[in-house]
């Protein structure tokens, strides 16, 4: 499946399997159908990734003196060029 | 020189190769650390106790993975362990009677209106700490290593000895509050 940019059938097959289903399978039919018609489920999915983004962005930087310290905590501070 | 070979020297014991493996890796350990208890002094202590450990047991790294993927169970267990001692502290549990809340929104925020791509508004650092500040730490921990950090389930479920199918209800559990979190707070 391409991960930049998967049709409908490869999205709803990844559904199906994690499901264990058959992609006409009954329930995976109705999944179908309520994803077409949901905006709420649409939203869901939107934010979570929103969600996930924003915690990948947010990071810190190791400041030059906390490297000190670990490498003279680790005896290592000989070898820190 | 490449990271195989720094570890074969590491292990041999040359203290140069080991101490370019701490260089390499000390910003991913201390970031990763940082995201999992959200404070500046017991991210460095458990990037300290991250790298003792690999000091001390270089010689069971068996060089399938990367360092990396090995230093994430370190600093994984370091950081529940530290969670552990803190008994204090309340975290939200998720659980079958409780799940169902966690899709249904009290309210509807508007998130394209919000900063998402400005992380270095203070603001919005707050409420992303205070979020997953919420989340049991074992949930924290599978969040951060498969969304955040990008491993693989596998990885991740090496890496925390979880099941896999274990892995995946944490972690669709964990995203769901955390967006239902940020729904909220965004709705304020």
């Amino acid at each position: 499946m391409s991960k930049e940019n998967p049709n409908c059938k490869e999205v709803m097959q990844h559904i199906c399997e994690s499901l264990g289903e058959d992609l006409n399978s009954e329930k995976c039919v109705a999944i179908k159908h309520h994803l077409d018609n949901c905006s709420g489920c649409q939203s869901y999915f939107k934010t979570v990734e929103l969600t996930i983004d924003l915690y990948k962005k947010y990071n810190v930087q190791l400041p030059e003196d906390a490297h000190k310290r670990l490498m003279s905590f680790l005896n290592l501070s000989d070898c820190d060029e | 020189m490449e990271e195989k070979e720094l570890v074969e020297l590491a292990k041999q014991g040359d203290r140069k190769a080991l101490a370019k493996l701490v260089k390499d890796n000390e910003q991913t350990v201390y970031n990763f650390a940082f995201k999992i208890c959200r404070d500046r002094e017991k991210a460095e202590n458990i990037m300290q106790e991250t790298f003792l450990s690999m000091v001390k047991h270089i010689n069971q790294f068996d060089g399938n993975s990367k360092l990396s993927t090995w230093l994430y169970r370190i600093v994984s267990n370091h950081c529940l362990m530290q969670a552990r001692k803190e008994k204090n502290k309340y975290f939200v549990s998720i659980n079958e009677d409780n799940e169902d809340d966690l899709y249904e929104d009290k309210y509807v925020a508007d998130w394209s209106r919000i900063p998402h791509l400005d992380v270095e508004n203070n603001e919005l650092k707050k409420i992303l700490d205070q979020s997953i500040d919420k989340l049991a730490p074992d949930y924290r921990v599978v969040f951060l290593l498969r969304d955040v950090e990008g491993l693989s389930t596998e990885e991740t479920a090496k890496a925390t000895d979880l099941s896999i199918p274990a892995v995946k209800s944490r972690l669709h559990r964990a995203r769901a509050f955390l967006r239902k979190e940020l729904n909220e707070a965004f709705s304020r």
